[in-house]
């Protein structure tokens, strides 16, 4: 019981994590900008202004957007499928399906932070802590992942 | 009683005079170079449609810091720019009886990059915001935020709703095939039968033949729990 309660609250606080780091606008932050995947805050007169992404967005960043969604769909579809199989899967056997959907969802995460990373840097500034978030929850999904593969139901 | 009617009253003509006109227009307008572009121009008024109501209409280039006033309709009229950068380009296509103060804009061009803002009078009902609409213009139209976005989303999920359809799909067929197989004891004949039958066919999926396998399996320690 201990086991099955701690799995659901890491899968939901993965969920969680993924969710804030899509969502919340701080990927790259300097002292006057704060991007995140869907617009742009900048400080200006002293008051923050939301701008859609400048240069058009281009097939990078909605590429970026496109996993990014993708990752937290995955997981939200991994999360019910567990909960599915907790009563309709015979004793003894694996639960694939929900480590598969996982995995997907890794690799998503993977993929939106590694074209970020690669093509999208700005002048100067650091990378926000939405970007470190997804970084996070791509190692909690991989860890999860593994488990979901690994564990079987418990058989008499 | 007398009170409450007063207190009323007054609140309502008090809340009359709080309100303001309230001006809308678009936020972002995206045109490609030489096309027309209309810019829409409507308020809001707790008064009826005046016969004095006005519009006009400044713009700010980009990176300027001054605005030049291009249109003015007032007393029934519609006055155009006839000095400035829109001379001849400026047509009034709104309706003002529809509280519609709509402008059209002809050939665009990279100079008309900038913010236009549209300000409209209802007397008695004047005091109110600008609202500031600002043109892009583009060579060729961009790929709209999202469509690549919400292509890739779409793809993959309905791929996954494919895999998953087809395996449930040749689960559920293949229960069939050995289900129709094992009817009956005396049946074996005709297991016998169709498995020769089966035999020159050539092997179909590893996925089919797994699932056989794993259906036979779970039937066999179904009948060993029993």
């Amino acid at each position: 019981m201990l086991v099955l309660g701690g799995i659901i609250f890491l899968h939901v606080s993965t969920i969680i994590l993924l969710l804030v780091a899509t969502i919340d606008n701080a990927w790259w932050v300097t002292d006057t900008v704060s991007t995140d995947l869907w617009g742009t805050w900048e400080f200006q007169s002293s008051e923050w202004h939301y701008f859609n992404l400048k240069t058009s967005p281009n097939e990078f960043h909605q590429s970026v957007q496109a996993s990014a969604v993708l990752a937290c769909i995955f997981s939200i579809l991994a999360l019910f499928v567990f909960v599915a199989q907790l009563f309709t899967l015979p004793k003894g056997q694996r639960f694939t399906f929900t480590g598969i959907l996982q995995l997907i969802s890794c690799l998503c995460v993977m993929i939106a932070a590694s074209v970020y990373t690669a093509e999208l840097h700005g002048e100067k500034g650091g990378y926000g802590h939405a970007y470190i978030l997804a970084w996070i929850s791509f190692v909690l999904t991989f860890l999860l992942a593994l488990t979901y593969l690994i564990l079987r139901k418990k058989s008499e | 009683m007398l009170a409450v009617l007063v207190s009323i009253v007054s609140l309502g003509i008090v809340a009359q005079q709080c309100q303001a006109i309230v001006i809308y227009t678009g936020w972002e307008r995206h045109a490609l170079v030489g096309s027309d572009i209309r810019l829409s121009c409507s308020f809001f008024s707790w008064r009826w449609t005046s016969e004095e109501v006005t519009f006009s209409w400044t713009y700010r280039p980009d990176g300027s810091r001054d605005s030049i006033s291009i249109f003015h309709y007032t007393g029934g009229e519609a006055y155009l720019d006839n000095k400035g950068p829109f001379k001849d380009r400026l047509e009034f296509v709104g309706n003002p009886g529809r509280r519609d103060g709509s402008i059209l804009i002809k050939n665009l061009d990279f100079n008309d990059n900038g913010t236009f803002t549209c300000d409209a009078k209802n007397p008695p009902d004047i005091v109110g915001r600008p609202s500031s609409v600002r043109l892009l213009v583009f060579e060729k139209v961009p790929i709209q935020a999202g469509v690549i976005t919400g292509a890739i989303i779409g793809v993959v999920l309905g791929l996954l709703v494919l895999v998953v359809v087809i395996y449930y799909l040749m689960r559920f067929l293949v229960a069939r095939r050995v289900f129709s197989l094992n009817v009956s004891k005396h049946g074996k004949k005709k297991k016998e039968g169709s498995q020769q039958r089966q035999g020159p066919a050539p092997p179909a999926d590893p996925s089919k033949v797994k699932a056989a396998a794993s259906e036979k399996k779970k039937q066999e320690s179904r009948k060993d729990k029993k």
